[in-house]
């Protein structure tokens, strides 16, 4: 059921309704992070003031984005961290890998990072010849089963813990068991070893701070401290957009990231890290190196809308609040960032001929913009990319005309009355367009207009 | 034209094309702080204990101290200004370590690298005991966050620490001690502060 393709999503959104487990295992992740995020935005009385103000935040870093990038890389590399750029996804992973290869890095150790799924890093690494070890657990588990993360903040969220119980006896010789403590110190263990001999330590970035040249990165598990402090070397990976401004924003951010992801006022670990260490002997890693990421993203900024999309900082409360990714879940949209974020933010990457299909899975019930901790309008942005559909050669040409008649009818009272009585005497003989209807309810046109039962009940 | 260029002038470009935003900007109050209602070590201590750490407060921290690692039959104690070497320390029991600062409203621990060199000791090992002065807890995040970027400098790696390590990746059930300690023990000290 792995890497699907986003071309197929009407059949693969098939095949994970039949999925009944899959079913069972999105209901109540999706529901209880739902419940745990309403409960920890109650926690806050201004928590409205914080989605404005943090998006206010993101609309200026956007509208002066190389500036801000400028005085970013200028403030980390003053403090001693190395700023490499890259253009796409393939000059990222060349950065990296040479950067290994330098160092003869054999063993990797990497935390949780979509930015570096997006690229397909491991992929290019492991070419590389060299041996690269997810160390968040949920990541560990979709790396043993060789799958790909279905959230982005619970890459596991799609398994059971007996499907999970069974990869460990498989691929860790684990005994078997369901209890989760277990299965967490069997990966603890494993992993352990890891760290130890890691020659390098890959991380993402959630927020870069132009003031300071300060990159910050959250987590529970603890991975991400290893990762970043252990090794010789710490590249992390960073798209455009995670700039923000002033150390002092990331008041609202650290408020609004947890509590949306998680339902947590703050998650375990923040690890603030502004360049390299001052003294030889101290601890960390010698050396630091960003890597800032466009693959696409500076493309988005051409439109008041489209900028919308870079403002999203990953917390995932769009995909549990979506009433398509709960039934389908992930894996579906055959894309790395799923849901109504993924189905915005995926077309505008890799282009919309080959994601013309999520733009539509979306019923636009407005849930996703509900809950977005940066207001991010996902049903007009989805509405947006729709109308590119249809304008492009994956249109429908009958469609447009369609509703090109529709626009006019519609415009004017005369041939809208004209319209519905016709439409009441086409219904009777003639059954709608069965790709329109089947599946969506359509009630008839009723046997007698509005304006014809004024006119009866009270005369002219 | 080399990769920096090639990004920053793609940026320019895109908004220079960009139609300007129609969106009104938004006016937002102060926001304004209520006092806590209770004391600031009674409400971080609550908050500590709320993400399954333990929180004691007292004025003599070295009992305090000794009577954890008896109870607990720890035999290999790291302590942050004096560590073992990053391969050593996953053999000890025991980490223990001071914190800068606290925040109150979350139950977080602030350790920053200017003063605690050694923060391994506060992640590896199964235990860790953190030492903060009574006086050092701020009520809120903005507040500590001011003042790890004071006079506008940073150290290279401060930490914020809010709990024992954690983990919801199986079915999103709880499981404590994944990559870091599986005990949290908060001593609040009440007595003269130790930081100097």
């Amino acid at each position: 059921m792995n890497h699907l393709s986003s071309e197929t999503f009407g059949e693969n959104a098939k095949a994970a309704l039949a999925d009944t487990q899959l079913r069972g295992a999105l209901r109540h992740a999706t529901s209880l992070f739902g419940k745990r995020r309403l409960e920890a935005a109650r926690s806050l009385s201004n928590w409205e003031d914080l989605r404005t103000e943090a998006r206010a935040i993101k609309d200026e870093v956007l509208l002066h984005l190389d500036r801000y990038l400028e005085t970013f890389t200028a403030n980390a590399e003053k403090r001693g961290a190395v700023v490499h750029w890259a253009r796409d996804a393939a000059e990222a992973n060349e950065i990296i890998c040479g950067l290994a290869r330098q160092r003869n890095a054999r063993t990797i150790v990497k935390s949780k990072s979509m930015t570096t799924e997006e690229t397909h890093l491991n992929d290019a690494l492991e070419a590389a010849g060299m041996q690269v070890v997810e160390t968040d657990l949920g990541e560990y588990i979709i790396q043993l089963a060789h799958e790909t993360p279905s959230h982005i903040i619970a890459p596991a969220i799609h398994k059971t813990k007996g499907q999970i119980a069974e990869l460990f006896t498989a691929t860790l010789g684990m005994a078997p068991t369901e209890d989760v403590a277990q299965l967490t110190s069997t990966a603890r263990a494993t992993l352990r070893d890891r760290f130890a001999a890691a020659d390098a330590g890959i991380s993402g970035v959630n927020f870069g701070v132009a003031e300071t040249g300060t990159i910050v990165i959250v987590e529970n598990e603890g991975n991400i401290r290893l990762t970043t402090s252990l090794p010789r070397i710490h590249i992390a990976v960073m798209g455009i957009e995670k700039v923000i401004p002033r150390f002092a924003d990331l008041d609202v951010f650290l408020k609004l990231l947890p509590r949306s992801g998680t339902g947590q006022r703050l998650t375990t670990y923040q690890s603030f890290i502004t360049g390299t260490k001052r003294n030889a002997s101290d601890e960390g890693p010698e050396e630091l190196h960003i890597v800032i990421l466009d693959n696409g993203r500076s493309r988005m900024l051409a439109h008041p809308l489209t900028r919308q999309s870079l403002a999203c900082i990953r917390c995932g409360a769009c995909l549990n609040a979506c009433p398509v990714y709960q039934q389908v879940g992930g894996h579906a949209y055959g894309s790395v960032y799923p849901g109504p974020i993924g189905a915005v933010i995926t077309p505008q990457l890799i282009g919309i001929e080959k994601t013309a299909q999520l733009p539509y899975a979306s019923s636009l019930c407005g849930a996703c913009r509900e809950v977005c901790p940066v207001k991010i309008d996902i049903p007009r942005l989805l509405l947006h990319l729709r109308a590119e559909v249809a304008a492009g050669p994956k249109g429908n040409a009958m469609e447009r005309m369609v509703f090109k008649i529709w626009a006019r009818v519609m415009m004017s009272p005369s041939l809208y009355k004209l319209g519905s009585r016709a439409g009441r005497m086409m219904q009777r003989v003639m059954p709608l367009s069965r790709a329109w209807t089947s599946g969506r309810d359509l009630r008839p046109i009723e046997r007698q207009s509005f304006r014809d039962l004024w006119k009866t009940k009270y005369g002219q | 034209m080399d990769s920096r260029e090639t990004i920053l002038s793609s940026i320019r470009k895109h908004l220079a094309a960009s139609p300007p935003d129609d969106q009104p900007k938004p006016v937002f109050p102060e926001s304004v702080v209520a006092p806590a209602a209770k004391s600031l070590v009674d409400l971080f201590k609550e908050n500590v204990e709320a993400v399954n750490g333990h929180c004691i407060v007292t004025r003599d921290v070295s009992q305090a101290v000794t009577r954890i690692i008896t109870d607990l039959g720890a035999r290999k104690i790291a302590v942050s200004d004096t560590p073992p070497s990053a391969e050593e320390i996953f053999e000890y029991d025991v980490g223990i370590t001071g914190a800068q600062a606290a925040i109150a409203e979350t139950g977080t621990l602030v350790l920053d690298s200017a003063r605690e060199k050694h923060r391994l000791a506060s992640l590896v090992p199964p235990v860790h005991i953190a030492i903060v002065d009574a006086s050092s807890i701020f009520q809120t995040l903005a507040e500590a966050l001011a003042f790890i970027h004071q006079n506008g400098d940073i150290s290279p790696a401060v930490t914020f620490i809010t709990g024992p390590s954690r983990t919801a990746d199986i079915e999103l059930t709880l499981a404590i001690g994944v990559h870091g300690p599986q005990e949290l023990y908060v001593i609040v000290n009440q007595g003269p502060s130790l930081s100097h």
